[in-house]
C-alpha cells in the first residue's frame, strides 16, 4: 500500500481544468500587479528616501517578522491568534505549492513524484492539522473582533469580507477533502493521516459515490474561484497587508533610533521646510499607511490618547494615506489638525510596539516644523517665550546665562574654560542646571563621581540648551543653532567623554549631535554610575527602601536602557515593585516632545495619571532618571494630591544619599 | 508710505548686572542681549500697517556699536525692509535727548508717514526719546498706546493711563506713536523671513554724521539701592489695616493692577 493520493482526483488533469485553472490564475495575479502598479504611483508623489540600504539585514529583518511572527505576537492573546492563523495559513499555502509542483511540474515534465510514503504522511496531516487551526484562530478573532469588541478597534466592511472568505476558504477545503476521502479513503490506513478530513468523511459517506463526487467537483471548482477570489482582494482590501506590511519590515527605519533627519537649512533653494502637503512627506510615509493594519496597539499605549487628548496615532498615519490616495491638494496640518500634532509627547510607545514597523513620530515632527518655521506658530504663547528665551539666553527657562554654571560652586568642579584635563565632561542640561529642585541631581551625580575618584568638568556659563524640546516641537532652525555651538565648544575642548543625567540631552549628543561632527563618546549616567559600581570604584550604602521605578521614555524606548538604572536602585537597597506599564511598555510623563514647554491644556494630566499608576504599587517613592520627569512627578503629586504619600527622586539622588 | 520704527538693543533683565568700573552704567560682561521689549510691539505693529496698506516701505533704525545688528536683523525677519544701523560705540553714554537728535537728524528729510517707537528703554526708562523725536520734527505724537488702527490717512489709537483707564486718540499722519505691553503679540520669524533677512539692505551711517545736538543731562552715578529690611508690621484696627494694606499693595506693588 502507497501513502499517496491522486492529485486533481474527479476533476481531471486534462487540459479542461488547467487551462481554465491556470488562465485565472494569470488573470488573478495581473489584477494585483496592475493595482499594486497604480498604488506605487500614489506613493510616489512623496519625496524620495532611501530604504533599500542595508538589503541583506532588511530581508532577515523582514523574515523574521513574516515567517516567526516576532512583532505581531508581543501582544501575547491577539498576538498569538493572528500567528497561529498564519502558521496554519501559510502551511496550506506550501502545501499547495507541493501539490502544484508535483502535478504540474515533477510529475507531468519528469514523472518524478515525492508526495507518497512517510513524506505524504507527513504532508498530510500537518496541513491537516494548519487548517483546523487557522479554523480556530479565526474563529478566535472572530469573537473577539464581533462579540468582545476590544475598545477603539474599528470594524469595516473589510473586516467582515475577510473574515468571511476566509472561513469559507478553509470550510470548502475539508468539504473537498472529505468528500474525496469518502470515496476513496474511507477504511483504509492512509484515511488516518487526515483526521479532519477523515471525520468530515465518515459523516458524509452517507451521500454515496455519485452525489459526493458531483459535491467534490462543484466545491472544488468553488474553492478555486474563492481563492481567486481572494488574490485578486489582496489590493482592494485590508488583505493587502499582507504584502505591504511584509515590504514594510524591508523598509523599516534601521536607527539610530529615533534621531530625526537634519533638514538642509542651508539650502538657499528651498522654498519651504517642514511639510503641509503630501508631496512634501516621504514616499515611506504614505506606504506607511498602507502597511497599517488597524490593529489600534499605538492608539493603546498613546498618553495623550489615553487622556482625553485628540492624538491617536494610528489615525494620523491613517490620515496621511487618505490624503495620498483621495485629496492629494489638502492640506495635512488642517486635515490632521494642530491639536493633534501638538498632542504628541514623541515617547515613542506607537513605534515601539507597532507590528507593522510604522514610523509615526518624525511624521508628526514634520508637521510640527511647518508650522513653526513657515508659519511662527506654537501651541501657546508659553512656548514661544521659551524658544525666545532660549534664543537670548540659551534656556528655556529664561535665566541669565551666566549663572548656568552657579549651582557648582561650592564643589569644587572647573569648568573646561579653567581646566580641560577631565575624566569626563558632565553636560548638565538646562532643568539640572536651573530648576531648583533638579539642581539636586547635578550635585548628587558630581559628588558620585567625585566619591569614585573621577575628575569632572562642566561647561558652565558656556554651555547651552541641548535643544532637544525645541527639535521635537518643530523648531529645527533654533535646534541646529544651538547643537553647532555646543559641538563646536566640545570639539574645541576635545573631549574624550561625555556624560548626561539628563536622558534628552543623551539621545540627542549621542545620535542627532553626530550630524554636526561631535566626537566624544556620549554615556548616560546610570550605565557610567553602574559601572563604577561594578568595578568597585564607586560603593554606596545598602539602606532598605520600598519604590517603584519609572522608565523614561528616552533612557527605555529610545535606548533600551532598562536594567542599569535597575541595578543601581538595587544596589542602593531599594526593593522596586513595578508599576504595570513599565520597561518599553513605559508611560510617558507627558514632558517629552517639547511638551516640556508648553502646558497642557486638553484633557486629564498625563502626569497625574502616571503618579497614580506608581501610587497603585503601594510603593513610597518614585524613581526616576530623568529631570523633565522629576519636574513633572514633582507636580503630579501635588495635582493627585498625593504628596504624603509617594515621594519623586532621582536615582542620583537615591545613590548620593548612601555614600 | 514710508514707515520708520526705532528699535533698541538691551540686555536681558534676567542677566547677572554688575555696575562699570566708570560708575555711570553698567558692566558688559556676561550679558544677554535682545530687542528692547517695548520696541518689540513697535516693530510688530509697523509690520502689520505694512501689511495692511500694502504698498509701504519700512525701515528699522538701530544706535549702537556692530553688536546691534543682530537685534536689526530679528526686526529685518519680522518683516522690516531696510535697516539703519546708526554706528556707535558708545550709544549708552548718550542721553535721550542726544539719541532723539540722532534719529531726528537721520529722519529729518525722508518724510516718513508713521514712527513707531517703544514707549520706553528697558535699561535706561527715560521714556522720552520717542515723544522728543516726535517734537523736534514737529509731527504730533501718541504716547503708551495699547491699541492701534488705521484708516483714511489717520490712526486711531488707544492710550494706557494710570488705574487702567484708557483714552481714544485720533491722529492724522504724519505722526508718531509710542507702543506699550498689550499692542500685539509680536510674531516669530518664520525661517524663509529670517533667510530673506540676511540679504535685506542695512546700512552703518557713523553717528559723527547725525549728531548734532549737546548732552544736556548727565548720569552722575549708577548705584544698586541699599538693601533695606524687609519686614513691615501694621497695627491698628482690623478694618482700618485693611485699608492700609490694600493702599500699600496698590501702590508699592503690583498685585492688584
Amino acid at each position: 500500500m502507497e501513502f499517496t493520493r491522486e492529485i486533481y482526483w474527479n476533476v481531471g488533469h486534462g487540459a479542461g481544468t488547467l487551462v481554465p485553472m491556470y488562465l485565472l490564475v494569470i488573470a488573478a495575479i495581473a489584477v494585483v500587479v496592475k493595482t499594486f502598479l497604480q498604488r506605487r504611483e500614489v506613493y510616489r508623489q512623496g519625496l524620495p528616501l532611501n530604504r533599500t540600504d542595508q538589503l541583506g539585514s532588511r530581508i532577515s529583518e523582514m523574515l523574521s517578522n513574516v515567517l516567526l511572527q516576532k512583532k505581531v505576537t508581543r501582544v501575547k492573546v491577539p498576538g498569538m491568534f493572528h500567528g497561529l492563523f498564519f502558521w496554519g495559513f501559510f502551511l496550506l499555502l506550501i502545501g499547495t505549492t507541493l501539490i502544484v509542483l508535483q502535478a504540474d511540474f515533477t510529475d507531468l515534465l519528469f514523472g518524478y513524484k515525492f508526495l507518497k510514503g512517510n513524506f505524504y504522511k507527513l504532508f498530510s496531516i500537518t496541513l491537516d492539522l494548519a487548517g483546523i487551526v487557522a479554523i480556530v484562530m479565526l474563529g478566535a478573532l472572530f469573537v473577539r473582533r464581533y462579540f468582545m469588541r476590544p475598545e477603539g478597534l474599528e470594524t469595516k466592511k473589510d473586516d467582515a469580507i475577510m473574515h468571511g472568505l476566509m472561513t469559507v476558504i478553509l470550510l470548502t477545503g475539508f468539504v473537498i477533502e472529505g468528500a474525496r476521502m469518502a470515496v476513496t479513503e474511507l477504511g483504509g490506513p492512509v484515511a488516518t493521516w487526515s483526521p479532519v478530513g477523515h471525520l468530515v468523511a465518515q459523516s458524509i459517506a452517507w451521500m454515496g459515490e455519485d452525489t459526493l463526487r458531483l459535491v467534490h467537483k462543484l466545491t472544488w471548482w468553488f474553492h478555486l474561484l474563492l481563492v481567486m477570489g481572494f488574490i485578486v482582494l489582496i489590493p482592494f482590501t485590508k488583505f493587502r497587508h499582507i504584502l505591504t506590511t511584509s515590504a514594510n519590515y524591508i523598509f523599516a527605519d534601521r536607527g539610530p533610533r529615533g534621531k530625526l533627519t537634519s533638514l538642509d537649512l542651508e539650502n538657499e533653494d528651498a522654498e519651504t521646510f517642514g511639510a503641509t502637503s503630501i508631496q512634501e512627506m516621504t514616499w515611506k510615509d504614505i506606504f506607511d499607511a498602507d502597511a497599517c493594519t488597524l490593529c489600534k496597539r499605538c492608539q493603546d499605549r498613546c498618553p495623550a490618547w489615553s487622556t482625553g487628548k485628540p492624538l491617536s496615532p494610528m489615525k494620523v498615519v491613517n490620515q496621511i494615506g487618505e490624503v495620498a490616495f483621495n485629496t492629494p491638494e489638502a492640506n495635512l496640518i488642517d486635515t490632521i489638525s494642530r491639536d493633534v500634532l501638538w498632542s504628541c509627547t514623541t515617547c515613542r510607545a506607537c513605534q515601539e510596539i507597532c507590528p507593522a514597523s510604522i514610523e509615526h513620530v518624525n511624521k508628526i515632527v514634520e508637521l510640527r516644523r511647518s508650522m513653526v518655521l513657515m508659519e511662527g506658530e506654537f501651541p501657546g504663547d508659553e512656548v514661544m517665550t521659551a524658544m525666545e528665551a532660549t534664543e537670548v539666553n540659551g534656556n528655556p527657562l529664561g535665566i541669565g546665562y551666566a549663572s548656568r554654571g552657579d549651582w557648582a560652586e561650592a564643589l569644587g568642579i572647573k569648568t573646561l574654560a579653567e581646566d580641560p584635563q577631565v575624566d569626563i565632561l558632565y553636560f548638565v542640561g538646562c532643568y539640572a542646571s536651573f530648576d531648583k529642585r533638579n539642581i539636586a541631581i547635578a550635585k548628587s551625580f558630581v559628588k558620585l563621581c567625585q566619591a569614585a575618584g573621577i575628575k569632572v568638568g562642566i561647561l558652565g556659563k558656556e554651555e547651552k540648551c541641548c535643544g532637544e524640546p525645541m527639535r521635537k516641537m518643530g523648531n529645527e532652525y533654533l535646534y541646529q543653532s544651538l547643537a553647532m555651538e555646543n559641538v563646536e565648544l566640545i570639539n574645541g575642548y576635545g573631549v574624550k567623554k561625555i556624560v548626561t543625567t539628563c536622558p534628552h540631552c543623551y539621545n540627542t549628543l549621542e545620535k542627532d549631535y553626530r550630524d554636526f561632527e561631535l566626537a566624544a563618546e556620549v554615556e548616560t549616567y546610570t550605565v557610567f554610575l553602574e559601572k563604577l559600581l561594578h568595578s568597585g570604584k564607586l560603593k554606596v550604602r545598602s539602606e532598605g527602601l520600598s519604590c517603584t521605578y519609572h522608565d523614561s521614555c528616552y533612557l527605555g524606548r529610545h535606548n533600551d536602557i532598562y536594567d542599569a538604572p535597575r541595578a543601581l536602585i538595587k544596589a542602593a537597597g531599594g526593593t522596586i515593585t513595578e508599576m504595570e506599564k513599565s520597561r518599553s511598555e513605559g508611560f510617558c510623563c507627558s514632558a517629552g516632545g517639547g511638551r516640556i514647554l508648553a502646558e497642557e491644556k486638553i484633557g486629564e494630566r498625563i502626569n497625574v495619571k502616571r503618579v497614580n499608576m506608581a501610587v497603585e504599587t503601594g510603593a513610597n517613592v518614585l524613581v526616576s532618571n530623568c529631570p523633565f520627569c522629576l519636574t513633572m512627578f514633582e507636580d503630579g503629586v501635588k495635582g493627585a494630591e498625593v504628596e504624603d504619600k509617594l515621594k519623586p527622586k532621582d536615582i542620583a539622588e537615591l545613590l548620593a544619599e548612601r555614600l | 508710505m514710508k514707515i520708520l520704527v526705532c528699535i533698541k538693543q538691551v540686555p536681558d533683565m534676567e542677566s547677572k548686572f554688575k555696575v562699570a568700573a566708570n560708575g555711570t552704567w553698567y558692566d558688559n560682561q556676561d550679558l544677554a542681549w535682545r530687542m528692547n521689549e517695548y520696541d518689540e510691539y513697535a516693530v510688530e505693529q509697523a509690520v502689520r500697517l505694512k501689511e495692511q496698506v500694502k504698498d509701504a516701505d519700512l525701515t528699522v533704525l538701530c544706535i549702537g556699536s556692530d553688536k546691534v545688528k543682530e537685534t536689526m536683523k530679528k526686526a529685518l525677519a519680522m518683516g522690516c525692509d531696510r535697516g539703519a544701523h546708526i554706528a556707535d560705540d558708545s550709544s549708552w553714554d548718550k542721553e535721550p535727548f542726544q539719541i532723539a537728535g540722532i534719529i531726528t537728524e537721520y529722519a529729518r528729510d525722508k518724510s516718513f508717514d508713521v514712527i513707531f517707537t517703544g514707549m520706553q528703554s528697558q535699561d535706561r526708562g527715560s521714556g522720552q526719546v520717542g515723544v522728543l523725536v516726535a517734537e523736534m520734527l514737529g509731527l504730533p505724537s501718541v504716547s503708551t498706546i495699547v491699541d492701534f488702527a488705521f484708516a483714511d490717512g489717520a490712526i486711531e489709537a488707544k492710550r494706557e493711563l494710570e488705574g487702567g483707564i484708557r483714552a481714544n486718540v485720533k491722529v492724522q499722519l504724519p505722526a508718531l506713536v509710542t507702543c506699550q505691553l498689550g499692542l500685539n503679540t509680536p510674531r516669530y520669524p518664520t525661517l524663509p523671513n529670517i533667510m530673506k533677512a540676511k540679504k535685506k539692505e542695512l546700512l552703518s551711517i557713523p553717528v559723527q554724521e547725525l549728531l548734532k545736538v549737546d548732552a544736556r543731562l548727565e548720569t552722575e552715578k549708577m548705584f544698586f539701592p541699599e538693601k533695606k529690611g524687609g519686614g513691615l508690621v501694621l497695627e491698628g484696627e482690623a478694618g482700618e489695616l485693611a485699608d492700609r494694606l490694600i493702599s500699600i499693595l496698590k501702590n508699592k506693588t503690583s498685585v492688584l493692577k
